[in-house]
């Protein structure tokens, strides 16, 4: 059975983040990940980010990507990557996680430390025909688009309108794509101002309390039904039709968990994370002592403070593994959260602040 | 707060706690039910559910007659919407020496005297027929019944818990039993972690961990929980194959009513109550089925999980009253206590009633242990 010292499961941000931490501290290094490249969800982000200069705010979402990848090149000797592979078990009485490679390749990995960089899976909306041909998460949509360069219909009507939902209506109208609304069920625009601006000024409706009732079409989408909604969430007025021949459902992110759940780990539901996460210390270790996770596995957030989280996590394997001394760690892990308070500060981190608070502890029993 | 006061409290949502309380209900007792964590959550949720006449010792055969006919019906006799999956599919315990086609054989015979007319012994060649898919390299003959099948057995113990809360039980779901109440050297009650509850009678029906339940009260029950592991496939398209087990290995599998193929194979297990699977059961189950069933190649395990059995040191139950006086056990079935839940639920109202069992069970009595009285099934894996 293969056998290393860390496994990485996951190869977005916050996992490729977390591999060359530990590997650049002298760990032995697996990365496993479903998709058939690494990157996770950069590879499909074509605008520049927010955030702070030593997150590399300004750069554009892919060639963040293309950096890291970089990095990791030159870790070669002591990182191996398999794509294409799903690390589908966790055994909780040998330690040993189960991957699927290809859909028919089976094998059992048997690391010492694991950082669970899973990421999130998006939310949908239960809705008459939700399931017709023509009804895409927004995150589908960014990957036709944005990787295989394929446009997903002509006219879209755009489900929420938080950061992906303006973003990738955004993307979609410089594809040459109509959006024929943006609907909003919450009364405000969860997203960044500056996304909603650009859309509004290229005409696009964002309909605040409002949603989708009924996709229409026999076998696809060929329109849809959309209604207003009271201040106590109750549909009110008239349904009305707007004509598409694409959904898209940018109604939030959840966590992905499952493996932490399979390993035992103290799981909490925090809303302002999106969903169910480990509970953790400051250095990302879950209750299991072999178990880490960062990213938005660990709760919702940008990418930005995924790669910070991922490189404290690897910097916490590395020194769990006995590569570093406490003194380097320490000094490193100060860094780290300097750079990640900076990114949750002001009033916009606000809500990851009070979710991260809820399901931190200082600190493990020390072992 | 309501004084917490029924006739009878029943530890455990299993099929058999679930069973009970209807019985007990049925007869006009006040009974609560209470449950650690959900109906169906332990051992009978977690079974691959086999039905089946083919036993060895004559209390199980004639249980087992009362069993197959309720199941048949037991759906609509409980006015339950969902499905029960019962489907007579058929059961075959496969032969690789001449000792186990013998006592094969003996079980068969008895079952027939019994009454059981449906259990008969199989050549290779008929084997064949019954299940067309089987490579029978190995097998000397087998004991088949077209009428042992499969049943769901989540929507199994949801359909008694449901009748038995139409009839008035009190259904505690997440609630953990702590202990045992006594007064003058009987029950009186049951300590939960949500309060105390009085009752005249507690009737123990907790599995596995019924061992833990028996310490409150000082009596030690002679079971030695196993843990068993099972895997399911994907489902695919539904063929002749009736559930199939195999002696020399303990392999056995079935398709069940939605496509999916159950498989499992005996191993030196763990002795615990833990759900935790082990990685390398996958590996030793396919080894040992697909040689035997080779059509499954290529088909997708979806999962696997795990699930407890009780064993008793001759792997019968250990059914009725027990020295502490209002105290009663249905505990200790083996791994094949599921289908008995017709028969023994009845039996343990029965017993709670101060009636005669309708089908005599004093052998499956707790004082069997201390007076050496053991009478093996040779009919279980």
């Amino acid at each position: 059975m293969r056998e290393t010292e860390l496994l990485v499961i996951g190869g977005g941000p916050a996992g490729l983040s977390a591999a060359l931490e530990a590997a650049s501290n002298g760990c032995e290094v697996v990365v496993v990940d479903s998709d058939l490249a690494l990157g996770g969800q950069l590879i499909k982000q074509t605008h520049k980010f927010f955030g702070s200069e030593s997150e590399r705010a300004g750069t554009r979402g892919f060639e963040i990507a293309d950096i890291l990848l970089n990095e990791l090149e030159e870790m070669k000797g002591r990182v191996s990557v398999f794509t294409n592979t799903t690390a589908e078990s966790y055994y909780r009485d040998t330690g040993i996680v189960g991957c699927m490679t290809n859909e028919d390749d089976y094998w059992c990995i048997k690391p010492r430390k694991i950082v669970n960089a899973t990421g999130a899976s998006e939310k949908i909306l239960p809705f008459h025909n939700n399931d017709l041909p023509g009804v895409y998460g927004a995150g589908a949509i960014q990957t036709l688009m944005n990787v295989y360069g394929v446009v997903p219909g002509k006219r879209v009507l755009m489900v929420g309108a938080g950061n992906i939902g303006l973003v990738v209506s955004y993307q979609l109208l410089q594809a040459g794509v109509d959006v024929a609304a943006i609907v909003e069920f919450m009364p405000n625009i969860s997203g960044y101002w500056v996304h909603a601006a650009k859309v509004r000024r290229l005409g696009v409706p964002v309909l605040l309390k409002h949603t989708i009732i009924e996709a229409l079409g026999e076998n696809k989408v060929e329109g849809a039904w959309i209604q207003a909604v009271d201040e106590n969430n109750q549909l009110t007025g008239e349904p009305q039709k707007i004509e598409c021949d694409t959904i898209c459902m940018a109604v939030g992110l959840a966590p992905t968990v499952d493996l932490l759940w399979q390993a035992g780990c103290e799981m909490l539901y925090v809303p302002e994370l999106c969903g169910y996460v480990a509970k953790r210390d400051t250095q990302m270790r879950t209750s299991h002592p072999d178990i880490w996770a960062a990213g938005d596995a660990h709760g919702i957030e940008e990418a930005s403070a995924a790669m910070v989280e991922g490189r404290i996590a690897g910097l916490g394997v590395a020194h769990a593994l006995d590569h570093i001394d406490r003194m380097k760690f320490g000094e490193k892990l100060g860094i780290y959260w300097k750079r990640l308070d900076n990114l949750r500060a002001g009033s916009t981190g606000e809500k990851i602040r009070c979710g991260v608070g809820k399901c931190t502890c200082k600190c493990w029993e020390v072992d | 707060m309501d004084s917490k006061k029924v006739d009878v409290a029943v530890i455990g949502g299993g099929v058999h706690g679930c069973s009970t309380a209807y019985h007990l209900a049925q007869k006009g007792f006040r009974t609560a039910l209470f449950e650690r964590d959900y109906i169906s959550s332990g051992s009978s949720g977690r079974s691959a559910a086999g039905l089946r006449y083919q036993f060895g010792t004559e209390v199980n055969i004639l249980l087992a007659q009362y069993n197959m006919k309720c199941l048949k019906t037991l759906g609509e006799d409980l006015n339950y919407p969902g499905d029960l999956e019962y489907d007579p599919a058929g059961y075959l315990w496969i032969a690789y020496s001449e000792t186990q086609l013998e006592q094969l054989e003996k079980n068969v015979r008895l079952q027939n005297e019994l009454g059981t007319t449906g259990s008969r012994v199989l050549n290779v060649r008929e084997i064949q027929e019954v299940a067309p898919f089987l490579n029978t390299d190995g097998m000397l003959g087998a004991s088949f019944n077209q009428e042992d099948g499969h049943i769901n057995p989540h929507t199994l113990c949801f359909a008694y818990a449901d009748a038995a809360k139409a009839l008035g039980v009190e259904i505690h779901k997440k609630t953990s039993v702590t202990g045992i109440i006594t007064k003058n050297g009987r029950v009186a009650g049951i300590h939960t972690d949500k309060g105390d509850w009085e009752a005249d009678a507690v009737v123990c029906c907790a599995g596995a961990w019924s061992v833990e339940v028996g310490r409150w009260l000082d009596l030690e029950i002679p079971i030695t929980p196993e843990r068993h592991q099972i895997m399911i496939t994907e489902p695919v398209e539904r063929m002749k194959h009736p559930m199939t087990l195999c002696l020399d290995d303990g392999s056995y599998w079935k398709q069940c009513p939605n496509g999916t193929f159950m498989l499992g194979v005996g191993k030196e297990e763990v002795k615990d109550t833990s759900y935790y699977a082990s990685w390398d059961y996958l590996d030793s189950a396919t080894e040992r089925i697909l040689p035997k069933m080779p059509i499954l190649s290529g088909i997708r395990v979806v999962r696997q999980w795990t699930g407890p059995y009780a064993n008793t040191p001759d792997f019968q139950a250990i059914v009725g009253p027990t020295p502490a006086e209002g105290f009663y056990i249905d505990c200790g079935w083996s791994g094949h206590g599921l289908q008995f839940a017709p028969s023994v639920g009845r039996i343990m109202a029965e017993f709670v009633n101060g009636e005669k069992p309708f089908i005599d069970v004093s052998m499956f009595r707790y004082s069997r242990f201390e007076e050496g009285e053991l009478f093996f099934e040779p009919a279980c894996i």
